[in-house]
């Protein structure tokens, strides 16, 4: 009966994941594209490494974990009466391993850019034209092939100036020519910051972050204030479980180590005793400051899972107590358990 | 239920394809298609491709906006279309051609006016305040 309900679940709530999987790969060539003039190497080549390095990727995946039950949980949707399925264990076994790849492909991983510059160019000064129009002019070029970053928004001011549009002015003028699902001409109320603490208050940070994902472009000044309130906010209040086996987790992550607060975390985890998922993000973190105490010592060392925690707690962090005092306790666990 | 094959088979003796403006909105309330259709053609219906649009009321930022397919647009300008004088006009503005000379003509023109009724309208208040006292 149990595997019955799971099978009825997973088949009923897979077909809407296609949606998300290509809003990921458009934003994905948008990151490429993005970042294809920047480096391209990883750690190997002594850069400082990136969001999208191999190994950074990997190492956020298997932290970012794959809880099914959460992924496919109900989500508001169009009423449909459910299919039911009489299945063999066997095939109930590769239905399941269907769902979880599913899941993966849902759990991609939005791109981490850094904000993009203003644009400030001017193609021409007319003086003649000063003081004819009392308004702007917006001239878009609507060929079907360009991708939008290439295409031309060009804007002839009142003063005659002819000038390339802004990223706020290109956001709107591409959602009035080129509507994208689920995002509005005037960003939502929502993304206030007092509406945003009602929002936290009632523990509905996913929510947000998806809504910020189909609302902003990436590298746009008010997805990162967005996405760095979001992750402050969780990080003052413990609350990471809510974005774990979300595709927000990375970011999370990725922020926390980037302005080296990852104690709390830590914490977190090996109370809930993912002891691998804390040895690799303090992996994660050496990768990304190989100069600080704690990776000098786990590199001579060769460390790896509670020595490299240890160490770390050590060394680097701020709240040496509380990880040693988790630690204890997941040792006593575990002896326990053995025993 | 319109019949589509009489504005379909039309033979027309002369003319030759334009990239014009057709109007379509409600009333008092005007919105342009650039358009590439036969010059003899009714203005609004019946063109041969859709290139761009105009919208002559500011929006709320202020922007008169208007769209252009310039790869469409090469494409025609390429088989011989006369584009007309306020499309002509708009490409000017947005810098596909050169500003059209009646352009720079008019901004010329109100330049000069306003300053000779300018310099006109003080002169009249004061000899109307003169008069009163």
């Amino acid at each position: 009966m149990a595997a019955f309900s799971v099978a009825r679940c997973l088949f009923k709530y897979s077909s809407q994941l296609s949606n998300v999987d290509k809003k990921s790969h458009i934003l994905h060539k948008c990151a490429r594209r993005m970042l294809c003039s920047a480096s391209s190497g990883g750690s190997s080549d002594g850069r400082k490494p990136q969001f999208s390095d191999e190994e950074v990727q990997n190492i956020l995946t298997n932290i970012t974990g794959l809880d099914l039950q959460k992924i496919f949980r109900p989500i508001k949707q169009e009423l449909k009466p459910p299919t039911y399925k009489l299945m063999t264990d066997q095939q109930l076994e590769e239905a399941t391993q269907r769902a979880a790849e599913v899941a993966k492909k849902q759990l991609k991983m939005p791109p981490v850019l850094p904000e993009r510059k203003p644009i400030n160019d001017v193609l021409a000064e007319d003086k003649v034209l000063e003081g004819v129009e009392t308004s702007k002019y917006v001239f878009t070029d609507i060929t079907y092939n360009i991708p939008h970053r290439e295409r031309f928004i060009v804007v002839r001011e009142p003063d005659g100036k002819l000038r390339k549009a802004s990223w706020v002015e290109r956001d709107r003028i591409l959602q009035i020519y080129f509507p994208k699902e689920g995002r509005r001409l005037t960003p939502p109320p929502v993304f206030k910051e007092e509406n945003m603490k009602v929002v936290f208050l009632q523990d509905r940070h996913e929510d947000i972050l998806d809504l910020c994902l189909v609302q902003f472009e990436p590298d746009s000044s008010e997805y990162i204030k967005v996405h760095q309130l979001t992750y402050e906010d969780i990080d003052k209040q413990g609350k990471y479980d809510l974005l774990r086996s979300t595709r927000h987790f990375a970011g999370m992550v990725w922020h926390l180590v980037n302005v080296k607060r990852i104690d709390g975390l830590l914490i977190d985890m090996i109370q809930r005793d993912l002891i691998q998922d804390a040895a690799s993000l303090v992996h994660l973190y050496h990768m990304l400051y190989p100069q600080c105490p704690s990776a000098i010592e786990a590199k001579e060392q060769q460390a790896s899972g509670i020595e490299l925690l240890k160490i770390f707690a050590k060394k680097e962090s701020q709240k040496t107590g509380y990880i040693e005092l988790a630690l204890e306790a997941y040792q006593e666990t575990t002896l326990e358990s053995s025993a | 239920m319109v019949h589509l094959s009489p504005l379909l088979l039309k033979q027309y003796h002369g003319g030759h394809v334009v990239i014009r403006l057709a109007l379509g909105g409600c009333t008092n309330r005007p919105f342009y298609r650039v358009v590439a259709a036969h010059s003899k053609r009714a203005r609004d219906t019946g063109h041969i491709e859709q290139l761009g649009s105009y919208d002559p009321m500011p929006n709320a930022h202020n922007e008169k906006l208007v769209s252009f397919n310039y790869d469409r647009i090469k494409y025609w300008i390429g088989c011989g279309a006369h584009p007309t004088k306020p499309v002509s006009k708009l490409l000017g503005l947005s810098g596909f051609f050169p500003l059209h000379p009646m352009t720079v003509t008019n901004a010329e023109r109100m330049r000069k006016s306003p300053t000779q009724t300018g310099e006109a309208s003080p002169e009249e208040g004061d000899e109307g305040e003169r008069q009163e006292v």
